[in-house]
């Protein structure tokens, strides 16, 4: 009898960790350095509400998460890009069916120092800058000051995705420099007096300055704001995605759930992204 | 006495100073420092080691024919008296080293039929612009798709019987200029690659002084939705082969008018090159589809190529017995398909090989007369037409698992004039492999 009872009490107890272990969300995430804020602010409120969550968020560039996401060592891919058919194609190779989830929407910003009468180009003028056309501020109603132009480096997703959208496909300049990281464009802009570069809109600092845009040669200018993003009169707004195994969809749902939910969308706001609803 | 004072002064100041240093020297590492310097130091010993890059693939397989004994591209002839067999296809090991600029490739292959050596080969890329490369060595011919396509990413387990055919073993040892411009250029996505090779494959010393040019251009692109890519390639093959016999046959019609292997011996054919020239064109499509990715993949090549009365396969040696000259086609398309999100690919391939397209059907082996200007030999088994129709399906359990089962269906061109040949051959091959890939 004492047997019986003692066998029955460990199935009970196993059952029990195994059920509960399964509740438990340990989750690696890895990519876009665009989403790496907004996706930290979600974990940590996450884990804020659910003790026994672990997630570990780290960034390195659209390209860098997917490749990651590719060959398994990370459960979610975080890119401001949509994956490439080439990337699809080596997942098919893998026999590996995955989910791609917007979670936010971003404004592209463009920065130039604060100390910078220029606040507003054209579409035009922004492409000639990049590529290196212009190479002065007084050929766009600034100071005679030579331009110092800042882009990310190609593995990330807002470098093609400016690259795409605002540069029509056109090729950067020779002499752009390339930063690792979002934040370091923003420091590099804030202590260059001649300095723009591109951000996504989270990392808006106030020692930086975002510029009017306009995609009607100089009809309308638009500042990047949420609002103006919303209404869809901001012209340079992008999705945010998530990629994850369809077999992993149980595993992930928690926490997307929470992304997607009122409560995590409402992060998003905070962090500086535009939300779904 | 004084001496001594100042000697034993001298010497503690020292020992002090000495002392002062290495305490001094000690302050200042504070822990974060030895911590960063123990950083730094395995950092430059990761960055290192990551220039080395191994990896590798197995294929143990089973394989039924139809009938004992069969000749077949599907991994070679079976033996006389065997219809079913176990082998490893292939066991590839592939070391890499790597810098910004130049790479390292060491790929061998160990199976129970020996030790090959599969590319040897250095690659160097011009620090300026980075967008042109000089690769030398053993290394795969850069000419149409399927050659240059790993055999652990092709879906069916075979090339087709022309690739086997016209370039065995699919290596050479020669130098290539690659041209591509960098991925953050809008001009990467055309790739140009023209090399000088021996033309007798990697296995094989070259036997001649003529030096083959292949060269290729192609384009890879997707849709700004990334849901369709597309790519086209050209490739180009200027190469020949010593002719060590003045005999050179060629197709042309007899003195009676049937199709028939004319003979030139001209004595100046003796150590002139008899030309091997190809010409072909490829095409890929992807499609991202709601029912799974769907691609499509086609190649076409057609040239002329120099041979044997008994192969048209290219040559490795200097022949002993008559030139043969031959014009011939062939092409593949492969369709595969994704079943939705499941891990299961449905292959079908269809290819075709003509090697002698100047002849079809009951001309094949027709008796031909050669008359006193005229000398004439006609044609025979090895100026026959395949075509080989291949369905399988393929489950990828993982990154590194890969299983398929693969029925090829070959038919060759008959004809009532070829012994052996008046019907269809019982020659279909059954593979079931396994492939391990790291």
């Amino acid at each position: 009898m004492k047997t019986k009872i003692t066998t029955v009490l460990i199935i009970v107890t196993l059952i029990s960790i195994s059920a509960y272990s399964q509740n438990v969300v340990n989750l690696k995430i890895k990519g876009s350095d665009t989403v790496l804020p907004l996706s930290q602010k979600e974990a940590e409120t996450f884990m804020k509400k659910n003790k026994s969550a672990k997630i570990t968020v780290t960034g390195g560039g659209s390209g860098v998460g997917i490749a990651a996401f590719v060959d398994g060592s990370t459960d979610i891919a975080m890119a401001s890009r949509k994956m490439k058919m080439s990337e699809k194609l080596k997942l098919q190779d893998a026999g590996k069916a995955y989910k791609e989830v917007v979670i936010a929407n971003d404004a592209l910003s463009v920065i130039v120092n604060p100390a910078n009468k220029v606040s507003q180009l054209t579409r035009e003028q922004i492409e000639g800058i990049f590529t290196g056309k212009i190479k002065n501020w007084k050929e766009v109603g600034g100071d005679d000051e030579k331009i110092v132009v800042y882009s990310r480096e190609s593995s990330s997703g807002t470098y093609e995705f400016f690259k795409e959208h605002v540069l029509n496909n056109k090729n950067y300049g020779t002499s752009i420099l390339m930063m690792p990281a979002t934040g370091a464009m923003v420091q590099s802009v804030s202590q260059t007096k001649g300095a723009i570069g591109y951000i996504g809109f989270a990392y808006m600092e106030k020692n930086v300055k975002a510029l009017k845009i306009s995609y009607d040669k100089g009809k309308t200018f638009i500042e990047p704001n949420v609002i103006n993003a919303k209404n869809k009169t901001y012209p340079v707004v992008r999705p945010l995605y998530y990629y994850y195994l369809t077999k992993d969809a149980a595993k992930v749902k928690t926490f997307i759930d929470y992304i997607l939910s009122e409560e995590g969308q409402k992060v998003v706001n905070e962090v500086g992204y535009i939300s779904l609803k | 006495m004084k001496k001594q004072f100042f000697l034993k002064v001298i010497i503690a100041l020292f020992i002090m100073n000495t002392s002062l240093v290495i305490k001094a020297q000690e302050t200042e590492q504070s822990p974060f420092d030895t911590l960063a310097n123990s950083v730094n130091k395995l950092k430059d010993d990761m960055d290192l080691l990551k220039r080395i890059k191994i990896s590798g693939y197995l294929q143990p397989q089973f394989q039924m024919s139809d009938s004992n004994g069969i000749a077949s591209f599907a991994g070679g002839n079976f033996n006389a008296n065997s219809d079913k067999r176990f082998m490893l296809r292939r066991a590839r090991v592939k070391v890499s080293y790597e810098t910004l600029l130049s790479q390292y490739v060491f790929q061998i292959d160990a199976t129970e039929k020996g030790f090959a050596i599969k590319d040897i080969y250095a690659k160097f890329t011009e620090p300026w612009a980075k967008a042109v490369s000089l690769t030398v060595g053993c290394m795969n011919r850069p000419f149409g798709y399927e050659i240059g396509y790993s055999s652990s990413l092709r879906e069916s387990p075979e090339r087709g019987r022309m690739s086997q055919i016209i370039f065995p073993g699919e290596r050479d040892l020669g130098a290539m200029l690659t041209f591509q411009m960098p991925k953050t250029s809008k001009w990467n996505f055309i790739k140009a690659e023209a090399g000088m090779y021996n033309g007798t494959g990697s296995g094989a010393v070259d036997f001649d002084y003529k030096k083959d040019f292949i060269g290729r251009i192609r384009m890879d692109k997707s849709t700004k939705s990334e849901k369709i890519s597309y790519g086209l390639g050209f490739s180009y093959y200027d190469g020949g082969y010593r002719q060590g016999r003045k005999n050179v046959y060629t197709n042309a019609a007899d003195s009676s008018g049937l199709m028939a292997f004319v003979l030139n011996n001209d004595t100046t054919n003796y150590g002139a090159i008899a030309k091997r020239t190809y010409m072909g064109g490829d095409f890929q499509l992807n499609f991202d589809l709601p029912i799974g990715m769907t691609t499509i993949r086609g190649e076409y090549i057609q040239g002329q190529q120099p041979g044997t009365s008994s192969t048209t396969a290219s040559l490795t040696t200097q022949p002993t017995t008559d030139n043969y000259i031959r014009n011939f086609n062939g092409a593949y398309f492969y369709f595969l398909q994704n079943i939705w999100t499941t891990k299961f690919q449905f292959v079908a391939k269809y290819d075709w090989y003509d090697p002698n397209t100047d002849v079809a059907g009951d001309v094949i082996g027709q008796t031909v007369k050669s008359s006193a200007d005229i000398k004439v030999a006609k044609t025979g088994k090895n100026d026959l037409k395949y075509t080989t129709i291949g369905l399988g399906l393929a489950y990828r359990w993982d990154n590194n698992v890969k299983i398929t089962a693969y029925y090829d269906m070959v038919k060759n061109e008959t004809s009532k004039n070829v012994t052996g040949y008046t019907k269809d051959l019982k020659d279909n091959v059954f593979t079931l492999r396994v492939q391990y890939k790291f």
